[in-house]
């Protein structure tokens, strides 16, 4: 009786450990993939407008000089032509031709890989000519006055130069020099006071335009100034002449100063950038750029979805370990659960309110949905319009919640959504029932049972490597199928029954 | 910890994994369970097989048949109303009195007519079965339970409740309702178990919310050393589920009516472990005594419940 399981649990498990044995083996895939690597997603569009015969734009697009690699990249270019041009340190992509009168739609798409810092050394370069609209005298001015802090380490240089443009801390006042040099500088946007100082202070400096790495869509780009202090790249806000943290980052397109986007002979319209993140283990960049068709199982695997679909399979992949979890809690351990997978998708709506809301907002409807249902008891309803009042009860609670949470600033309350509203509603009918059949005491029990098994499947698929690895091997499913016909077929006793059968173990 | 699992093991105690996977699973087969979750069939068979249940005054299984409640309630003084699908006891209306062409419960309350016609009609719809479907009414004749147990029940009607494992009644208890039951003999809200002796019928430990007693909380009398009038032919009813469901592991549940003795009130193909509590006894081990019997003891109904009385 117990063979045929046994049998068909192990074959299971021998065939995607086999798959995932010839992956690591066969593929070079990686056995633990570890800390989680980000490739971005970069997409530029935008309509192009010529006015004359030769219209031209010119797009920076991402370089290994500005370390990023690029995994993969595909170009929409219309009926313009479209080709590749170095410029300095900055990789050019231009399309050119003669757009017909409602524009040409061109589009840039990448799939990009950040190098991790000291992945590549950057390059001191050496320091910069002034910029061109800076006249001498000026140019005079500014080293004149700033021969001092030369004596000054480099950071510390670039720390006074800055303080000095915020205007916070002049500690010679009635110095003529400064007076002149202020005077000097207004006449210059902040981004050339800034370019001008550092080079007269010999800081080696460039302008980057890029855009900020993180997700969403955005018209515009960012322009800041790199500072060269020695052994890093020191990034600068030209706007408010403040260093930039170190950890908000960035993806540079163009440096030296050109523009990232620029046109002649037209004009861009609808021009937008979309930054997409998406995750991907150290080996995939390395297999791509080697094999960009791969191996049968490589082409099949989950990272070549759309990035906005790999999330969900991430979460949706260790729904059969969170349902392997609850055979565990109930079978063996002997924990009471409302309805079989009811914990599973508590766990999965708690990802959108977070744990603490997500349980008191459970709690509190599920209270308030039993305090009705007792009522409908008297009301003798038929089962589907009882359960469509249940429902509407919810739906009614989730709103209140909303605009509670809207009034008050908890975005938690709005963010309730639309997958929990069947569960709370069976929830509170099968805790109705429970506390008829078997009184409040079982009820409450059975409530923490369901509570301590959602918890545990939140904290679990919340797991970050867990996640990488069951994306990276979704074969492990079967392994996880093969458990679960294990569970199955225990029968032993329940760690439970050792307390509610302890008359006969003697020591109850 | 291991050390208690081994206790439970060497007691012989049924745990909820081997009941479900290991017998449940083995012996009731899904088709069969039809045959116990309506209990108009169940009365039906039950008949077939010369098992007494509740004298049927009537079903009605059809909107269209309310009117038949005239006839079926014609010159009765007293009766029972419930849902053929019913569980946990909701539902039923006990009807004691007839007074002025109107009735009255056993708590005095007053029920027309009309109240009745609704509370058929909530039933036919399915209001009292869990999952919705639709249901019949049964009307059947009031218990009115035996003395016997009388000293030791807090209202209500105490049932007995036999677990048959192929056939041989392998466990009995009775359950006594108490007040905080409120009269009903359901174990989960509070009444007491008490374990039968299948050889002599004679009650024998007790068990009350999962503790040891050895008096009713509410009477103050001692629930053990109380015997149960036709033990035997309670046994054989019992036995006789087998031949009646096709079920191999089933609870018949019973109640001794003063006058028509032992009734059988429904049979349940999910028999619950407390019962192993009751009797201070493992299930698992009487039905691996069960297991080893000769095939002979388990020929009829008669032989079977032989064997177990002499075995178990």
């Amino acid at each position: 009786m117990r063979r045929p399981a046994l049998v068909a649990a192990a074959a299971l498990m021998l065939i995607s450990l086999v798959v995932a044995a010839y992956k690591v083996f066969s593929l070079g895939y990686p056995l633990v993939p570890s800390a989680p690597v980000y490739v971005w997603n970069l997409k530029f569009e935008g309509v192009l407008h010529g006015v004359g015969k030769n219209t031209l734009l010119l797009l920076s697009l991402p370089s290994e000089e500005h370390g990023q690699i690029v995994i993969e990249e595909s170009i929409g270019s219309g009926n313009l032509s479209f080709s590749l041009l170095k410029e300095y340190d900055n990789r050019i992509g231009v399309w050119s031709g003669k757009t017909d009168e409602r524009g040409e739609y061109i589009s840039y798409r990448a799939s990009v890989l950040f190098q991790h810092k000291g992945a590549t050394v950057p390059r001191p370069p050496p320091p910069g000519p002034y910029p061109q609209n800076v006249s001498v005298e000026d140019r005079m001015a500014a080293m004149e006055m700033t021969k001092e802090w030369l004596l000054l380490n480099t950071p510390s240089r670039l720390q006074t130069v800055l303080r000095f443009l915020k205007k916070s801390d002049i500690n010679k006042p009635g110095d003529n020099n400064i007076a002149r040099l202020e005077e000097a500088l207004t006449k210059y946007d902040n981004l050339t006071r800034l370019l001008m100082l550092l080079t007269a202070v010999n800081i080696p400096s460039r302008t980057v335009e890029g855009l900020s790495l993180s997700e969403g869509t955005t018209d515009r780009t960012l322009v800041w100034v790199e500072a060269w202090t020695g052994q890093r790249w020191e990034h600068i806000d030209p706007a408010r002449m403040e260093g930039i943290p170190a950890k908000s980052l960035f993806i540079p397109l163009s440096a030296g100063g050109m523009s990232a986007v620029r046109t002649s002979g037209g004009e861009l319209t609808q021009k937008r950038f979309d930054l997409h993140r998406s995750i991907m283990s150290r080996w995939l960049p390395f297999l791509e750029r080697v094999n960009r068709s791969g191996r049968f199982l490589d082409r099949w695997s989950l990272f070549r979805l759309p990035p906005e679909f790999q999330q969900t399979f991430r979460i949706l992949l260790l729904v059969p370990l969170g349902a392997l979890l609850i055979g565990i809690l109930r079978n063996i351990v002997g924990i009471q659960t409302f309805g079989i997978f009811m914990p599973v998708l508590m766990a999965l709506s708690f990802r959108s309110t977070g744990l603490l809301y997500g349980l008191t907002i459970f709690a509190v409807i599920i209270l308030i949905g039993y305090m009705v249902r007792r009522y409908l008891n008297r009301l003798k309803l038929l089962l589907i319009p009882r359960m469509s009042v249940l429902v509407t009860l919810v739906i009614f609670c989730f709103t209140l919640l909303a605009l509670i949470g809207n009034k008050f600033g908890f975005r938690e309350f709005m963010a309730v959504g639309l997958l929990p509203f069947v569960i709370l509603t069976m929830t509170i009918e099968r805790f109705f029932v429970v506390v008829e059949e078997h009184g409040m005491k079982t009820a409450f029990q059975t409530a923490l049972g369901s509570t301590v098994v959602a918890v545990t499947t939140y904290l679990f698929i919340g797991w970050e490597p867990l996640q990488i690895t069951f994306f990276v091997y979704p074969e492990l499913m079967l392994f996880i199928m093969g458990l679960q016909i294990l569970v199955g077929r225990y029968t032993g006793y329940r760690l439970s029954e050792l307390v509610r059968f302890r008359s006969f173990t003697g020591d109850g | 910890m291991l050390q208690r699992f081994r206790k439970l093991r060497e007691a012989g105690v049924l745990g909820m994994n081997t009941r479900n996977a290991g017998i449940i699973m083995t012996f009731n087969p899904r088709s069969r369970f039809p045959l116990v979750d309506n209990k108009v069939i169940t009365k039906e068979l039950a008949a077939r097989h010369g098992i007494p249940t509740p004298v049927l005054y009537g079903v009605i299984k059809r909107h269209g048949d309310i009117k038949k409640l005239d006839s079926i309630t014609e010159g009765r003084d007293s009766f029972v109303v419930k849902p053929a699908r019913g569980s946990g006891g909701s539902g039923i209306i006990l009807v004691t009195e007839k007074k002025d062409g109107a009735f009255f419960t056993q708590s005095g309350k007053k029920i027309t007519m009309t109240d009745l016609i609704q509370h058929i009609t909530d039933i036919l719809s399915g209001i009292f079965s869990l999952q919705g479907q639709d249901d019949s009414a049964i009307i059947e004749t009031l218990i009115n339970p035996d003395d016997v147990f009388a000293s030791v029940a807090f209202q209500g009607v105490p049932d007995i409740r036999i677990v048959v494992y192929r056939g041989m009644p392998a466990m009995a208890m009775v359950r006594l309702p108490t007040r905080s039951s409120d009269g009903k003999a359901n174990l989960h809200l509070g009444a007491i178990g008490a374990g039968i002796d299948l050889a002599s019928g004679i009650t024998t430990t007790a068990v009350h919310r999962s503790v040891i007693v050895t008096d009713h909380p509410d009477t103050g009398n001692p629930v053990s050393g109380i015997k149960v009038p036709h033990w035997e032919k309670m046994l054989l009813m019992a036995a006789r589920s087998l031949e009646m469901t096709g079920l191999a592991y089933v609870g018949a549940d019973m109640v001794l009516d003063r006058d028509a003795g032992p009734l059988l009130l429904e049979l349940n193909a999910r028999p619950g472990l407390a019962i192993q509590m009751a009797n201070r006894s493992g299930l698992l081990k009487r039905i691996s005594r069960i297991d080893l019997a000769p095939d002979e003891a388990f020929l009829t109904p008669e032989s079977r419940v032989d064997w177990a009385q002499n075995h178990l």
